[in-house]
């Protein structure tokens, strides 16, 4: 599902060369949930932007599901885009749209014919347990609540492949393992799940695939 | 999707607001402008073409010929070249139209001992010839004749007109131009504004994988629509303003141009106008630039 091949990302500041990541390479196959965790600056949003090509590699290759995102013309991004579901740190809710109506929203771009939106809507609401709070509005629910709209709105675009970028970071623990447990949840019903977090202790209490990232190099992948 | 659209479409000119409002304010301005000076133009223009249809070069023979004479110098005159129509006048013809004009005081011709006006040739240019060139050219042979005494007409005055007409059309191109370009400012800067308002609904949208299509679309129909709009209102004022002065100015287009009606734009022409109102709101819509795609 995800394939990464001598990967490294450069940004150029002027004279000052800033190397993100470095001879990354790994793959996660179809139906994984791995982690991906490190301290704050090792790269991991980094190498999550590089997977949905919101940034474009300085060298090596990349494959998710199925597209070579290194060889993708721009026009070609929405396609990649389309197979895969991105959670982040921040829920990114429209603020005067509802929980449906911002789940709806991703649906509705992508062209979802209007009578399957509904049952979709809800159904990825059901999964994150939110299916009463449907008609709130963002500001009206906890960020644990926010982070499971998130969540949803993912989720109802059917995805293969589900990308996290610190889901948890702005929860308390309680919350985060409620959210985590909902990841894992999603990845019992055969979604390929690749979540960056900066905190060792929820990856290991996730007991699954890590991958750790230092200065921008793969270090360690244990339990594969 | 097209709901979608167009939905996206109605919200981004809420959020507009103002500056939305007066994008569509500039482009009536324009576009009535525009349409104003078109309007004069359009019925200068069918002035001229009336006058240059009636255009006559008289040439005043000196003596009345032969009636076997008559044909070929006929021929010899339309042999000059540049002449649609050919007629002559003999002295009884020329007396009858000088009576017939006269009207209660044609008696007064009859007491002339003989008929004193002469016979003469009303020459009608051919349409490409009607320039004040051409007449010219065309008085200066008639001149050379050796039967004719005397040669009447030319096109100054048509021409001038002309000239008032274009005069019109390029002041009316040039003010709804700058307004024009105004007002695809103003779509611009309202299209920005609601792209900058709806950064987030777009970042949302390019990551779950809206093309750039579906994402501008909105933006471009939101130019669009407020230029139809804007274009509409122009056609409203005019056609409230041509059915308001009709009336009052009628009579004087007749007195001096010779028109018996002013005509109001053709459907073809509201058509076009109403097009280039949707093309400047599309276009300010389309220069309008947020955050990039991804």
């Amino acid at each position: 599902m995800v394939q990464l091949q001598r990967v490294g990302k450069v940004y150029r500041l002027g004279p000052v060369r800033i190397q993100a990541l470095a001879d990354v390479s790994f793959r996660v196959g179809k139906g994984e949930f791995a982690i991906l965790t490190g301290p704050s600056g090792a790269g991991k949003t980094t190498l999550l932007r590089l997977l949905y090509r919101e940034e474009v590699p300085s060298e090596g290759e990349i494959q998710v599901a199925g597209f070579d995102v290194t060889a993708l013309r721009r026009a070609e991004v929405p396609m990649l885009r389309r197979a895969i579901g991105i959670v982040f740190q921040d829920a990114k809710l429209l603020p005067g749209r509802t929980a449906y109506e911002n789940i709806a929203f991703g649906l509705r771009v992508l062209g979802v014919p209007r009578r399957e939106i509904t049952p979709r809507v809800f159904q990825a609401l059901k999964a994150v347990g939110l299916s009463a709070r449907a008609q709130a509005l963002p500001a009206q629910l906890s960020l644990g609540e926010q982070q499971r709209v998130a969540l949803a709105r993912a989720l109802a675009k059917e995805p293969a492949l589900l990308l996290a970028d610190e889901p948890t970071g702005s929860l308390d623990e309680a919350v985060s393992l409620e959210v985590l447990d909902l990841f894992h949840q999603i990845w019992q019903r055969g979604t390929t799940i690749l979540l960056a977090t900066h905190s060792r202790t929820l990856a290991s209490q996730l007991k699954r695939r890590t991958l750790v990232l230092e200065s921008g190099r793969l270090v360690k992948d244990e339990g594969g | 999707m097209l709901g979608f659209l167009l939905g996206e479409t109605v919200r981004d000119l809420r959020r507009a607001g103002r500056v939305g409002v007066s994008a569509v304010f500039l482009i009536t301005l324009s576009l009535a402008a525009l349409g104003c000076f078109w309007l004069l133009s359009l019925n200068l223009g069918r002035a001229v073409a009336e006058w240059r249809e009636r255009l006559r070069v008289i040439a005043y023979l000196k003596a009345e010929p032969p009636p076997e004479a008559v044909a070929p110098l006929l021929k010899r005159i339309e042999a000059l070249g540049g002449i649609q129509r050919l007629r002559y006048v003999d002295k009884r013809e020329a007396l009858a139209t000088l009576k017939r004009e006269l009207g209660s005081q044609a008696g007064v011709v009859d007491q002339l001992p003989s008929n004193p006006l002469p016979a003469s040739v009303e020459v009608t240019p051919a349409r490409d010839a009607a320039t004040p060139e051409a007449t010219r050219a065309l008085v200066q042979r008639l001149m050379e004749l050796p039967e004719v005494e005397e040669v009447q007409g030319g096109t100054e005055w048509v021409e001038r007109l002309a000239q008032w007409q274009r005069l019109l059309g390029g002041i009316g191109l040039g003010v709804g131009g700058v307004l024009a370009l105004a007002a695809i400012l103003t779509v611009t800067t309202a299209t920005t504004l609601v792209l900058h308002v709806k950064r987030a609904e777009m970042e949302i949208m390019r990551l779950v994988g809206a093309t750039e299509a579906v994402i501008r679309v909105p933006l471009l129909l939101q130019g669009l629509l407020q230029g139809l709009l804007g274009a509409v209102m122009a056609l409203g004022s005019l056609w409230l303003a041509y059915t308001v002065a009709l009336p009052r100015l009628e009579p004087l287009l007749t007195l001096t141009l010779g028109l018996q009606r002013a005509s109001f734009l053709s459907p073809l022409e509201v058509v076009l106008l109403l097009g280039g109102g949707g093309l400047l709101g599309a276009f300010g819509g389309l220069l309008a630039r947020g955050r990039g795609p991804a």
